[in-house]
């Protein structure tokens, strides 16, 4: 068994690169990640768990950050908004985002990203009413959802076209 | 909006975990945390220990063979996404679709749904029409408790503090027809009032099993006796017994009332659901879509 | 076109105050009332203060030398002064009323010891019902006011009892409009550094929407000049109006910063924001109209009752709500007969505040549901009784004295009913009712003053002078800096003014670079809000911009020996008319601006090539309509948008693209407060809505995919006939959902008085609905 009774260090492989940080048990993951590892492209909107702007991709799978403390995802792969572009180049999704106007202020837009991604990998050809369903657990205040739903039915149909291309 | 402080322990083995509940009196069980973490960021919760059984080796898993095996841990994601259990008991992944997100899904665990006991929880329902049992292990040993002696009440359960919940068993339901049908405001919201359904009938297609949980109505989730009486012996797909079940379905049910819904309003909208409920059963046979 | 700020906020670098650290930084957490009213007996911090890492507890006597935080309303005779202190001293007025606050190591540690203050209250008798706190006997919320009522104030135009006593047909509407807010997904936020040299300055980084008067609010209270605090508002994710307020929190963390010789933040959790920040919209109306028998409005009369919470908030009081609900009553229509009264007594729950579509919501909803009423009273279809009332597009002055800059005000109407199909829809209605299904079609056409400047503060009864500075400086690499007050929390004012800049000086859009948000590099500005810095900016930004392309002119007109006025400047480059190749690349003409000596004229000597100028246009209304289709669920009240199309008309559209985002943003809001969004308080005022589990907000799957259409009309006023957009969907759409849900039901014959329209409240409806009918059947 193992044991976290005071502050310890906490390693969690992150944008595949491994980051350790001190951290009591009751740090939150969207805590360690921002102010630990000083990743702030995560957001914290609710830390009740309802809003998804701290959504993050554990083991490829969606996460809520604020519903997930550090000490519980010890030598997991977490990947955040940070690891999506590479090179400085937008990824797919990104792009996407920029071009169907799919955002606004920015702030709930890293949560949307992550779980964009994890639609398309789960569902690469998901119809709107699917997105939809899929993205209710983020909200966003500034954009009604237009953009946002235009833009992964955007980065659906791109990557669609360019498997077919290929 | 942050915890308060707790110790931490990780243990990899069910008698580890046991010990460790039974050694710190003020600790809960961490599974997936997607219920408990909210209500420790509110400080609503203040466990002095968490003990993370998420590590324990065997403590998820699906085993569909003969009945439907699920460790406790296994979280509600997998679930939705087992093919086999969508095929065969059907009605658990219509159920999951709607508790939460898929973000909290992938974190939550059946397990955790099911001994959380928020009477709003539609696992819980689900787990009474089906039949289900509890694998229970605690410092005494291991024990089965069935779903229908399992939920006490508001977020109570027959799970001792220093017991856990290990397991769920559910028996194969061939043959059986099923409903789902809950009312939320949004999609994925804890429901006003939310229904489950299997019933059963004979090659002359008159019903012989009637199941029908209440769940986000009482203080736990309820079978409502009366519903069920008024079906046996009904032709299966009546739309008139059907309506009859969703008129006398809350008999004796003792509704709850809080400061957003009214006891009324709950009891309209759950007699409502009954009656849809039972109506779109008649259509639903074990393989879902009938084999579409 | 790609928005300019869209990278960086995809990459996760965008910063946001939570991003903002400083070294030796401290964290705050406030230790807030659970009463709705109290005196506080005594406050006892030692068991805080003995957790490690907890370093101190202030109260209110421990930042006793600030000067109190004043409201003193919109710069009106009639509106009460109210004076609080950042910290409750003696009472708490409503729960979360900030009493005092704990600094410590982390935020985990500042919460440990916020749950360890411990509080004497002594419990006083809450006042939660505003009409009962306009009654004499009412107990005071503030006993220093002597009265409950921040203002009362009537106006009439016309003769209205005349109009009502030759009406053929009167109908009289009560309405609640429900309390909701803005709840932006990032909270507020309050970083601030003090330092000790010069007389002590303050470096603050706030979640603001206005740094300016941020800072022209809170120096006085720190007790400093306004050039000693510096407010740096870089990233703010969301406002919709709630972060142009100033709060208590605004002044205690820099002043806990002085204190405790330490940066500290302070991170507003969503209790917090939902509790203590503003809420809006909460207003009982009534609303009566007189018709003649053939349809002719003659006259509206409404009363509008702000519940206006603890505290009368600052800058813009709970008039922003009341005031604004009256002061527009007629409208799009012609109805020359008008009357309002206005009462905006305190209660003991969180204070009003500006908040996207303010008091235009419920006045909208007030006016448009007592219309569709009369509608049915009358037998008259509610398309043609609108259109039958409505004034012309051209230039038109109210009744009560505001001047439209000419609209599309039945085209819009037109359009809408169009978009949704109406004819169709009427019998599609019909087929489903044969179904047991119940569809309904509600309209609901606006008039919406944006542009917010003195002429249309004045004109709708806030009379605040507002106006706007941009100042524009060509570099001497020919680059652009514009620096502006106004700010941008979502609406991507780097791509617009940048567009408008690029436009002006005839330069690449990515040479231009928008600075805003710091009070230290940009130009004093009134902030964004009230859909007004498409107006503001582009007519800053067009009359700074346009002396300095005065002077590029000047100068390329004699490096290419031409005259200036046949100088085109296109593409970074200045060019003579009909002659392509006799060119000067701006960049030359940028340098010979600053370093052509003498040769230069002399003003160029003297100014370089930065011109800075304000711009306060006449007055700007936008206006459009709301058509909304919807599917009641009669057995459990659910309540399903099958359509909803909006017709826009905000002038001459700046950027389409993000027009429509602002159009769809504003609506989704309008969702929320036509059917999710309620901020509920007990009958005791103990508040029960300080989570997202109970406050709704519209999620990807209660917004359907919007039908949007626009329809240009140039504001004959404005710089470029511009006019503005931001709240039009939230003032529109609410009335339009109340309306579709009406027309839904008409068969059962019910009246919804009051927002959102929640499954409970609808059965109950209903049930009363089915009540009455069995009667009957009895009688």
């Amino acid at each position: 068994m193992d044991s976290r009774l005071g502050s310890v260090a906490v390693e969690i492989i992150v944008n595949g690169e491994k980051r350790a940080a001190v951290a009591e048990p009751r740090m939150l993951l969207s805590d360690f990640l921002r102010h630990g590892l000083g990743l702030t492209g995560t957001h914290v909107g609710c830390e009740q768990g309802v809003c998804g702007a701290c959504t993050v991709l554990i083991d490829g799978q969606p996460a809520r950050s604020c519903l997930t403390f550090a000490v519980q995802v010890e030598g997991a792969q977490v990947e955040t908004v940070e690891g999506m572009a590479k090179a400085g180049e937008l990824s797919d999704i990104q792009q996407a985002y920029r071009s169907a106007h799919g955002l606004q202020c920015g702030f709930c837009t890293p949560g949307f990203l992550a779980s964009t991604q994890a639609l398309l990998q789960e569902n690469p050809d998901p119809t709107d009413e699917q997105i939809r369903e899929y993205l209710s657990g983020n909200v966003c205040r500034c954009t009604g959802y237009q953009g946002i739903v235009a833009a992964v039915r955007s980065a659906a149909d791109a990557r669609k076209a360019s498997s077919h291309g290929s | 909006m942050k915890p308060a402080k707790f110790d931490y322990y990780r243990p990899y083995s069910v008698p580890e975990a046991i010990e460790v509940l039974s050694s710190h009196p003020d600790s809960k069980v961490l599974a997936g945390g997607q219920s408990l973490i909210p209500l420790m960021n509110m400080r609503l919760a203040t466990p002095a220990a968490l003990v993370d059984i998420s590590r324990i080796e065997g403590l998820s898993g699906i085993d569909t063979n003969g009945g439907l095996r699920l460790g406790a841990t296994t979280r509600q994601s997998d679930v939705l996404g087992n093919a086999v259990i969508q095929q065969r008991w059907p009605l658990i992944t219509s159920a999951v679709v709607h508790v939460g997100h898929p973000a909290t899904r992938a974190r939550g665990t059946f397990g955790g749904s099911i001994a959380h006991a928020d009477p709003a929880a539609e696992l819980s329902a689900v787990m009474l029409v089906l039949d289900a049992s509890f694998g229970v292990q605690g410092p005494a040993g291991s024990r089965s408790v069935s779903a229908e002696g399992f939920f006490l009440g508001h977020y109570t359960t027959e799970l001792a503090e220093d017991e856990l919940l290990v397991e769920i068993k559910i028996p194969d339901i061939s043959g059986w027809y099923w409903g789902f049908g809950e009312i939320v405001r949004r999609h994925g919201d804890y429901a006003l009032a939310g229904v489950a359904a299997s019933l059963r009938a004979d090659e002359a297609g008159l019903v012989t099993d009637a199941r029908i949980a209440l769940f986000a109505v009482a203080h736990r989730p309820v079978r409502s006796s009366a519903a069920e009486a008024r079906l046996v012996g009904t032709r299966l797909g009546d739309p008139a017994a059907a309506d009859e079940a969703g008129r006398v379905a809350l008999d004796g049910v003792e509704v709850a009332d809080d400061s957003f819904v009214s006891a009324t309003y709950r009891r309209e909208a759950a007699a409502s659901v009954v009656k849809r409920v039972v109506r779109e059963a008649a259509t639903n046979s074990r393989s879902g879509t009938d084999g579409q | 076109m790609q928005r300019v700020e869209d990278p960086r906020l995809l990459a996760g670098r965008g910063r946001f105050v939570d991003d903002v650290a400083f070294p030796g930084m401290l964290h705050a957490a406030f230790v807030r009332s659970p009463h709705a009213h109290a005196r506080i007996v005594s406050v006892d911090a030692s068991a805080a203060l003995a957790v490690d890492g907890v370093l101190a507890v202030y109260t209110a006597k421990d930042v006793d030398w600030l000067a109190p935080l004043v409201s003193s309303g919109p710069m009106r005779d009639d509106v009460c002064v109210q004076s609080r202190t950042p910290l409750a001293a003696s009472t708490a007025r409503h729960v979360g009323d900030p009493v005092a606050v704990v600094v410590a190591r982390s935020p985990y540690l500042a919460e440990d010891g916020r749950d360890l203050v411990d509080v004497e209250w002594d419990a006083l008798p809450p006042v939660v019902d505003p009409l009962q706190a306009l009654e004499p006997d009412s107990p005071l919320v503030d006993e220093e006011l002597g009265t409950n009522n921040i203002c009362h104030a009537e106006q009439s135009a016309g003769d209205v009892d005349a109009a009502f006593a030759d009406a053929d047909y009167v109908t009289s509407i009560r309405f609640h409009s429900g309390r909701s807010t803005a709840a932006p997904i990032e909270g507020r936020g309050v970083v601030a550094e003090y330092e000790d040299r010069g007389g002590g300055r303050y470096n603050i980084y706030s979640s603001t929407q206005m740094p300016h008067l941020l800072r022209m609010f809170i120096a006085p209270v720190l007790g400093v000049p306004a050039g000693r605090v510096t407010i740096k508002a870089p990233d703010v994710g969301g406002a919709f109006g709630l972060k142009c307020t100033v709060f208590p929190e605004d002044i205690v963390i820099p002043a806990v910063a002085r204190l405790s010789g330490h940066p500290v933040k302070w991170i507003e959790d969503r209790w917090e924001n939902l509790a203590a920040g503003v809420h809006s919209k909460d207003m009982v109306c009534t609303m009566e109209i007189a018709a003649k028998a053939d349809g002719t409005m003659t006259a509206f009369r409404g009363r509008f009752v702000t519940d206006s919470g603890a505290y009368s908030s600052v800058p813009f009081s709970p008039l922003v709500d009341s005031q604004v609900a009256g002061v527009y009553l007629s409208s799009c229509y012609d109805v020359q007969n008008v009357a309002y009264s206005i009462d905006n007594p305190l209660t003991n729950k969180c204070q009003i505040g500006a908040v996207r579509g303010v008091g235009w919501v419920p006045g909208q909803l007030a006016r448009e549901v007592a219309i569709d009423r009369l509608a049915r009273t009358m037998g008259k279809d509610p398309v043609e009784l609108r259109l039958q009332n409505m004034i012309g597009p051209e230039v038109y002055t109210t009744p009560f004295g505001q001047t439209y800059d000419g609209g599309s005000y039945a085209a819009a109407l037109e359009q809408a009913r169009d978009a949704v199909d109406y004819a169709e829809f009427r019998q599609r209605q019909l087929r489903a009712r044969e179904d047991g299904r119940y569809l309904g079609v509600g309209f609901s056409p606006f008039v919406e003053p944006t542009g917010w400047a003195s002429a249309s503060a004045a004109a709708g009864g806030m009379p605040i002078p507002f106006f706007d500075t941009a100042s524009v400086t060509v570099e001497t690499d020919g680059s652009v800096t514009v620096t502006t007050g106004l700010h941008s929390d979502g609406q991507g004012h780097e791509t617009t003014l940048a567009q408008v800049t690029a436009d002006e000086l005839g330069v690449a859009m990515d040479s231009v670079r928008i600075v805003y948000g710091d009070t230290d590099s940009s130009v004093f500005g009134m902030g964004t809000y009230a859909s007004r810095s498409a107006v503001l900016g582009f007519g800053s930004i067009r009359e700074s911009a346009g002396q300095v392309r005065d002077r590029l002119t000047r100068i390329a007109a004699s490096l290419l020996e031409a005259d200036p006025s046949d100088i085109d400047l296109v593409d970074g480059v200045a060019r003579v008319k009909g002659v392509p190749d006799k060119s000067v690349p701006l960049q030359q003409i940028a340098l010979f601006g600053y370093f052509g000596g003498t040769a230069r004229p002399d003003d160029i000597q003297r100014d370089g090539l930065t011109a800075t100028a304000g711009y306060d246009p006449g007055e700007t209304y936008a206006n459009g309509c709301a058509a909304a289709v919807v599917e009641v669920d009669v057995e459990t009240g659910l309540v399903t948008i099958e359509q909803l199309a909006a017709v826009e008309d905000c002038g001459v559209v700046l950027n389409p693209t993000i027009v429509k985002g602002q159009v769809a943003g504003a609506i989704a809001n309008g969702i929320g407060i036509a059917l999710l969004e309620e901020l509920a308080y007990e009958d005791n005022g103990e508040f029960i809505s300080g989570n997202l589990i109970n406050y709704l907000y519209p999620s990807t799957t209660e917004v359907p995919s919007l039908t949007l259409h626009s329809i240009e009309t140039p504001s004959a006023v404005s710089a470029g006939g511009v006019k503005g957009v931001g709240e039009a969907g939230t003032i529109a759409a609410p009335a339009a959902i109340v309306n579709a849900i009406t027309d839904a039901l008409s068969p059962f014959g019910i009246t919804i008085e009051k927002t959102p329209v929640t499954p409970e409240y609808l059965r109950q409806l209903l049930r009363a609905a089915d009540h009455d009918r069995n009667k009957l059947v009895g009688a």
